[in-house]
């Protein structure tokens, strides 16, 4: 009989004073830190917070295929294994990769292949490791928004950064960046990623009901947020280097 | 990183020529940890949590818990499972997969120290004898892998059951009902076990052994004591080790354990129970 407190949702996803539960105006993201090398062993690795997510991810390659059947001989391939660990849900989550780790595996690959030269590394592999140590809703975006970090961190040749936000609807009103109540109460939940070389969006689900006209303002809102996100991403590659440089002039900044 | 399974013969030689003198390639002693640092509850979603870093390792442990019958043959205790995964994320030397030796024997040795070292205390987590009780899983993931996982993961369990925090139920009219109140590391956990791992190179022996050490080492023993008693032993490898040896290796264990212990001073990662 496996009984635990339950997961109650409110009634009401708005404040009295219309502000969302945990604080935020409607289009307002939640705060994000971002930091690259954080995992010695990895050729590239990123960490991320973005509320009460906390994910780390590792970039392994370009290296030899495993199983080698998967090797193409004209072009390199991206694997990507997003896992959650088993505290970082409501409710344990059997170690195991579920159906839903393993979706969402193959939609952060397909998502982040368009901005890779992989034609440049025939018959090698570049494996992205994705661990969700801690879960608030909207892990697959913050998920692909680390992912690209780290592959920038491995020094990998890209066309651009990728960067990712879900928005939605909640007791009727359009939101950026829903958390973990907002996502399994809401009604709208639309994630989606954009590709900043050519500023289209390479991850794309939505589930949900919405107008036209509301998904449209939803689009547009998203673009809006990626940016932002997009500038802290930057700001984490860069703080990596300037870091560097301020131990290296000792104390002159 | 350039890391690989083989270790090149001149860096083998370079290792034990300088475990000869006693002195080790990141300029340790042969009986010093590299050093350690403990971050106490991170994770909002756990029950407990504890992230341990020894010198390069680094491990990331979380406890939940569920509620369920008790085994048979002891009605009114409740159960703690260990797991360890080693992330292909920390180390080009895991492979993505079901667990492997490497990482059940993690698990089991953090959880044979654990068990016989009246650490956990299970009755406490009987909510109703021959009905119901807690069933605790304390989930170890390597983030980074630098050698000695099992010191690392054995102090990070400990420090995630220390800093956890259970909703304490009853059972009304076969009703699991929460009090509000919360049974605390404090009420749950009572001795402190902790593990020591030694290399073995040759008929040298050195404690904490570091990535390149561990590849080279022919084998290894972790020893696991409380404040008075040792409570597990495990040897791995193919190295052998002498009656004498382990004479030795297990009153040091005593004497570092000890010290350890004061300078970890792990109580003070438990959390308030309201």
């Amino acid at each position: 009989m496996p009984l635990i407190i339950n997961d109650v949702y409110p009634k009401k996803l708005f404040r009295e004073d219309g502000k969302r539960l945990d604080g935020r105006e409607n289009n307002e993201i939640r705060p994000i830190k971002m930091k690259v090398g954080v995992i010695s062993n990895a050729d590239g690795s990123a960490y991320l917070e973005w509320g009460n997510n906390k994910i780390y991810a590792a970039v392994y390659g370009p290296r030899e295929v495993h199983p080698h059947h998967l090797a193409k001989p004209d072009k390199g391939i991206l694997r990507v294994f997003y896992r959650m660990a088993t505290f970082s849900v409501f409710e344990r989550k059997r170690p195991a990769p579920g159906r839903r780790e393993k979706e969402i595996s193959m939609i952060i690959t397909d998502c982040l292949e368009p901005v890779l030269f992989l034609e440049l590394y025939p018959g090698t592999a570049f494996e992205v490791f994705i661990e969700v140590m801690d879960a608030d809703g909207g892990t697959r975006c913050a998920s692909t928004t680390v992912a690209a970090l780290a592959l920038a961190d491995a020094g990998v040749p890209m066309r651009s950064l990728v960067s990712a936000v879900a928005v939605g609807k909640i007791d009727g009103q359009l939101i950026t960046d829903l958390s973990g109540i907002e996502d399994k109460a809401g009604e709208a939940d639309l994630p989606c990623a954009i590709t900043w070389f050519n500023e289209e969006l390479s991850l794309l689900q939505f589930d949900g009901d919405m107008d036209l006209d509301e998904l449209n303002e939803s689009l547009a809102n998203a673009k809006t947020a990626l940016n932002e996100i997009l500038q802290i991403q930057l700001k984490a590659l860069k703080s990596k280097y300037t870091t560097i440089l301020e131990e290296q002039e000792g104390g002159e900044s | 990183m350039n890391i690989r399974r083989v270790i090149s013969t001149i860096e083998k030689k370079y290792i034990i020529e300088n475990l000869k003198k006693g002195e080790r390639i990141d300029d340790r002693g042969l009986w010093e940890y590299r050093k350690m640092n403990i971050a106490h509850d991170i994770i909002a979603s756990a029950e407990g949590s504890a992230e341990v870093t020894l010198g390069e390792t680094r491990i990331m442990t979380g406890v939940k818990y569920d509620v369920g019958e008790p085994f048979p043959d002891i009605p009114d205790e409740g159960v703690c499972t260990i797991m360890a995964e080693l992330l292909p994320l920390a180390s080009p030397l895991f492979e993505r997969g079901p667990p492997d030796e490497q990482s059940i024997e993690l698990a089991r040795v953090v959880d044979r120290g654990i068990r016989h070292a009246d650490c956990i205390q299970t009755k406490k987590l009987c909510i109703q004898e021959n009905k119901l009780v807690y069933i605790l899983f304390v989930d170890m993931y390597v983030m980074n892998y630098a050698g000695n996982l099992i010191d690392a993961g054995g102090i990070s369990a400990l420090t995630a059951l220390i800093s956890s925090r259970i909703p304490e139920g009853e059972l009304k009219d076969g009703n699991l009902e929460w009090t509000g109140k919360y049974l605390t590391g404090k009420d749950i956990v009572k001795e402190l076990p902790l593990i020591l791992t030694y290399g073995k190179i040759g008929d040298i022996i050195f404690l904490d052994p570091n990535l390149p050490e561990e590849l080279v080492s022919e084998g290894r023993i972790s020893i696991s004591v409380t404040k008075d008693k040792i409570v597990s032993i495990q040897k791995s490898g193919p190295a052998t080790f002498s009656i004498e040896e382990i004479q030795e290796l297990t009153k040091r264990s005593m004497e570092i354990g000890k010290n350890i212990r004061e300078k970890l001073n792990l109580w003070q990662y438990k959390v308030s129970n309201d």
